[in-house]
């Protein structure tokens, strides 16, 4: 039966098209593909985009590490899928120049390193920094510039690493990878790997760690990664981007969910167009429905009909809408060109795949119960004008959106949680608000008995029919809640960003300050103006066992308890909490009985991987002496706010025995970087560590992302706009019709134009009212389950965004009943027939 | 002896509102023959209309039978009854339902169309040539005066070459003298096609060109068949 509609559904469709009358259909579904393509598009590379940025932390796309030489096995496979590869080794030896020697983090690196970001380096202290060509050569060295300061040389001296001397060719102000080591505190070398045998710092029983770093396409990267997991032993580590790395991980996972919630935003604005222009579709095919019966056409026979018809559009639409996607994004990654990361990677398959998606689930969870009730009509419809078919089940045409809905936000945000939470935060707002709504309507309508007849018409519109009304400030609520919750997050997410770094965010740490020096200190710090941290009073210290058993047993995979026992710890004590420490078990000391014992607080990452809890017994070997303390409380820490942070925290006293030294951090202005030669000069025995270029790096990967969030905002409110408008378009026919029928009736002008306003205006402040409370609702579950960030009602929101659903739909509105108010009333009637 | 193309016995229509019951059609038998003309006559609110979508099986009688070209439409489904009249039963309206996003051709091609038929678009123009608007099949109905729109429709509604057309007040939203070149045309081509007309109007004129007319009060059959 279908296949002989074909032929006259298509024909018909194009007649209809010529006519003009699936323009707004079409526009909808164009508008629906295109945004959910050219937001996933757009996001997709930029994902991408940031994770290849991030990589540079690693120097690498990912890295095999190892305390023993890694497998050539390894090595031939990453050669084999056509990776980019070099090896480091990376250990601590004593350099040394003819009077002094220093610990220092040695790197031998290979040709090629790094693969991902840059090395810097400069020729004398605190000189203008350049980017080398490659390695150092072999027979240099390129040291962090404190060591020079330490070991009294000059560039061009000799240092001595093991058995060999080594030429100071350059300052190593920049290593890409550095970040991830940020805690180790002996200056650094930069080695070519060529010399490293004959240095002989390499025996058995030596610490060193061997990385295998590698770069390469996506597909290569999985491959190797598939292959190396179930390869890798105990001691064997694979890292990718973003895995070690909080600061940047967490920014990056916020971005990503954000792109995410647009995307679902772009799909509810996509399905509120579809649903609104294929119910018109539908309603103003009840007469071709009822003629085409009456004709003799069976009830299958026109619904193959109208089936074909909404598939012919659906893959039409799509088509167009993956085009111009297509286009679109290219012109915003052409716009942004100089502000994303180079060598932006290229476009995959799944956008298109997503977009037309799109189309169609959005096609079929939509169009389909307007479409159902076309089978409805009675034929007897072409004798009855007023026979309307039943309208379908609210569950079915509900239920089936909220499927459709569903099924897009999970494929397109991978997140089911995320999903979860808006769906639902969604729908139980609307629920609520739709009734508010419609009750909000009944008391407005029992107030206006009395009011003027601009009003009472006005509200009348809405009133007569509050479920329709109901419906589409349903509609219009849930196209203005898309854009708010985006411009809300955007907001918010910015402020998040700003806030973990904010412009005097510290860019030094300044260690191994003696006590007796402290004041002085202080006071040099005030003299150059640096903003500093508390001074922590600094002692190694090893944690040797918990409840009595050694910790070695108790620690076996390669975790951060590994990284944290396996050498010495920070150890301090403070009277006050740390700012950005926040307590989640136990109490500080200022609230707990006054105790001269020894008591120590924990870092809860390190708790949880321990096993630690509250009252445990931890021993720690610190300076010879053996102390055991009770856990009394459990922190978290912010790692990622560039001050001092610690795993232990002991209650004062605890170590007065013990020598220290201070530790702090400071923020000064780079343009005074001349300021710290005296700072150096002043405190000989200070190791200065300059994190700036770390900071930078951090800051340039959230401006990105920072102006891709922004662009994603304008593109969502873009198409919120252009979707509103088209919305509207598909609920003015019976608007039109019946201002044509009042001026039949002798209304003025004036009269009609103002009950439009009033109505769409009303509509509009409804509309708005449901959006701000969604969005409100939608945000504090994001908040709480999804992005992990603090919620407050944002109250001047209430206000501005009913007014401004107000004007915008109060203006489209007057603006689309133009014609009735400025057409012979009679051309509309019949036009309405 | 001619045959019954159309034969109702006692049909009732009653319509259930919230309150009461409503009487619509009581107990009205008829009998129409092949190539005959009936006028259906009566006040507004008799059951004319009613009586017409019965006999077209656009609707079903509350009690009562209707055989349509020989098929009794109570033992049909919706989608049988649709496949009789798409054999056997052309309209025309009062209020002419033409589509609106169609041209004056392709709204008259659309019955044959439905039929598969090959020569739609030759047949559609050799009526619309027939009804005097061979100059307007590219035209839209909103382009057309009330008039054309109706001859446009009857181009329509002879397109299948129905056996029975069923025309609901035709000259309804048309003026005296449209109506009566309206009304001409409808006999004209219904004498050239050899079709049964069954016609409602309470236009009293137009009733007595009919050969019998069936006059309606009050859902009640006034005279037998004349």
């Amino acid at each position: 039966m279908s296949g002989r509609s074909l032929p006259l559904a298509t024909r018909l469709l194009a007649r209809e098209w010529r006519a003009g009358e699936l323009r707004v259909l079409i526009f909808a579904l164009v508008i629906a593909v295109l945004v959910s393509t050219a937001i996933s598009f757009f996001t997709d590379r930029l994902q991408r985009g940031m994770v290849s940025r991030a990589a540079e932390f690693l120097g690498a796309d990912m890295v095999v590490s190892s305390r023993a030489p890694l497998p050539e096995a390894f090595l031939q496979q990453a050669v084999q899928l056509g990776l980019n590869h070099t090896h480091l080794v990376e250990f601590a030896s004593v350099t040394a120049s003819e009077n002094e020697m220093q610990l220092s983090s040695i790197k031998a690196a290979g040709p090629g390193y790094p693969l991902r970001g840059q090395v810097r380096i400069s020729d004398e202290l605190f000189g203008a920094e350049r980017v080398p060509d490659g390695i150092p050569p072999p027979g240099e060295v390129w040291i962090e510039p404190r060591l020079l300061t330490i070991l009294d040389l000059e560039p061009g001296d000799t240092l001595e690493v093991g058995y060999s001397n080594l030429r100071i060719a350059a300052l190593l102000t920049h290593e890409p990878d550095r970040a991830g080591d940020f805690y180790s505190l002996n200056p650094r070398v930069l080695m070519n790997l060529a010399d490293l045998e004959a240095t002989r710092v390499i025996q058995p029983g030596s610490r060193e760690r061997y990385r295998l770093l590698l770069s390469g396409s996506e597909g290569a990267q999985s491959a190797f990664r598939q292959w190396v997991t179930p390869r890798l032993e105990a001691n064997q580590r694979l890292t990718t981007v973003g895995d070690d790395n909080q600061r940047i991980g967490s920014a990056l996972d916020r971005a990503s969910q954000f792109l995410g919630i647009a995307s679902i935003a772009a799909v509810v604005l996509a399905g509120v167009a579809v649903a609104l222009s294929a119910s018109r579709f539908a309603t103003r095919h009840f007469d071709t429905s009822a003629l085409l019966r009456s004709m003799g056409a069976s009830r299958r026979r026109v619904m193959s009909i109208f089936t074909i018809q909404l598939a012919v559009i659906g893959l039409f639409a799509t088509l167009i809408g993956l085009a111009l996607g297509w286009l679109m994004q290219w012109g915003l990654v052409a716009v942004l060109r100089d502000l994303l990361p180079p060598n932006l990677p290229g476009v995959g398959l799944k956008p298109l795949l997503v977009g037309a998606a799109t189309g169609f689930i959005g096609l079929a969870g939509f169009a389909l119960p307007p479409l159902l009730r076309l089978g409805q009509v009675a034929p007897l419809r072409v004798l009855r004008r007023d026979l309307a078919p039943l309208p379908s089940s609210g569950w079915l045409i509900y239920g089936l959106a909220f499927a459709a809905l569903t099924i897009l936000m999970w494929q397109f945000t991978g997140n089911l949680q995320i999903t979860l939470a808006v769906v639902f935060g969604g729908a139980a707002a609307a629920l609520l608000l739709g009734l508010l709504a419609w009750l909000l309507l009944r008391v407005i309508g029992q107030r206006l008995r009395h009011a003027s007849l601009a009003w009472r018409l006005g509200t009348g519109q809405l009133l007569k029919q509050p479920t329709v009304a109901a419906g589409q400030v349903l509609a219009f609520g849930l196209i203005m809640m898309s854009m708010v919750v985006i411009l809300i997050l955007r907001t918010e997410l910015l402020d998040a960003w700003q806030a973990q770094l904010p412009d005097d965010a510290p860019n030094h740490f300044a260690m191994n300050i003696l006590p007796d020096e402290e004041q002085a200190f202080r006071a040099k710090l005030d003299e150059i103006g640096a903003v500093a941290a508390p001074l922590y009073p600094i002692t190694p210290g090893r944690l040797t066992e918990i409840n009595g058993e050694p910790v070695r047993e108790l620690v076996t995979k390669e975790t951060q308890a590994e990284r944290a026992i396996n050498r010495d710890l920070s150890l301090t004590w403070s009277a006050d909490l740390p700012p950005d420490n926040r307590l989640r078990d136990g109490q500080w000391w200022d609230q707990l009985p006054p105790d001269d014992a020894p008591r120590v607080s924990i870092e809860a990452e390190l708790a949880d991987n321990l096993g630690v809890e509250l009252g445990d017994v931890l021993t720690f070997v610190i300076a010879g002496m053996v102390i055991e303390t009770p856990v009394v409380s459990i922190r978290e820490v912010e790692w990622d706010n560039f001050t001092p942070n610690f795993f232990m925290i002991f209650s004062p006293g605890t170590l007065a025995e013990v020598p220290t030294t201070l530790l702090t951090s400071f923020s000064l202005p780079t343009e005074q970087r001349e300021d710290l030669r005296d700072l150096v000069r002043a405190f000989p025995a200070m190791t200065l560590l300059e994190v700036e270029a770390i900071l930078q790096q951090i800051r340039d990967i959230l401006s990105q992302v920072t102006l891709a969030v922004e662009y994603v905002l304008i593109f969502v409110l873009l198409a919120g706009f252009t979707v509103l408008f088209a919305s509207l378009q598909a609920t003015l026919d019976t608007r039109r019709y019946e201002g044509a029928l009042l001026r039949t009736l002798g209304a003025r002008k004036s009269l009609l134009r103002q009950a439009n306003r009033l109505e769409f205006a009303l509509l509009g402040a409804l509309s708005g009212l449901l959006a701000i409370a969604a969005a409100e609702l939608i945000t504090l579950l994001l908040y709480r389950f999804a992005l992990d960030l603090e919620w407050s009602p944002h109250w001047l929101l209430w206000l501005l965004v009913p007014l401004a659903g107000a004007l915008l739909i109060g203006i489209a509105g007057a603006l689309g009943t133009r014609a009735v108010v400025n057409q012979s009333p009679m051309r509309l009637i019949n036009q309405g027939n | 002896m001619s045959e019954s193309v159309i034969i109702a016995s006692h049909l009732s229509k009653v319509v259930r509102s919230s309150e009461a019951e409503l009487t619509i059609l009581d107990n009205v038998s008829l009998s129409i023959e092949r190539g005959s003309s009936v006028a259906i006559v009566g006040a507004s609110g008799s059951g004319k209309s009613t009586l017409l979508s019965l006999l077209a099986g656009l609707d079903l009688p509350t009690t009562g039978e209707v055989i349509l070209a020989g098929q009794p439409l109570g033992k049909l489904d919706e989608d049988q009854r649709a496949a009789l009249r798409a054999q056997h039963v052309g309209f025309v309206f009062q209020s002419f339902q033409l589509l609106a996003s169609l041209t004056a051709l392709e709204n008259v091609m659309l019955p044959l169309e439905l039929h598969d038929r090959k020569d739609a678009r030759e047949r559609a123009t050799q009526l619309l040539d027939r009804v005097g608007l061979g100059q307007r099949t590219t035209h839209y109905p909103s382009q057309l005066s009330g008039g054309e729109q109706q001859r446009v429709a009857i181009a329509r509604a002879f397109a299948s070459e129905p056996d029975i057309l069923f025309a609901d007040e035709p000259t309804g939203n048309l003026d005296a003298g449209t109506g009566q070149r309206i009304t001409d045309l409808l006999f004209q081509l219904n004498q050239e096609q050899g079709a049964t007309l069954v016609m409602v109007t309470h236009d009293q004129r137009l009733a007595e060109r009919c050969e019998s007319a069936l006059h309606l009060e009050a859902g009640r059959l006034l005279e037998p068949v004349a």
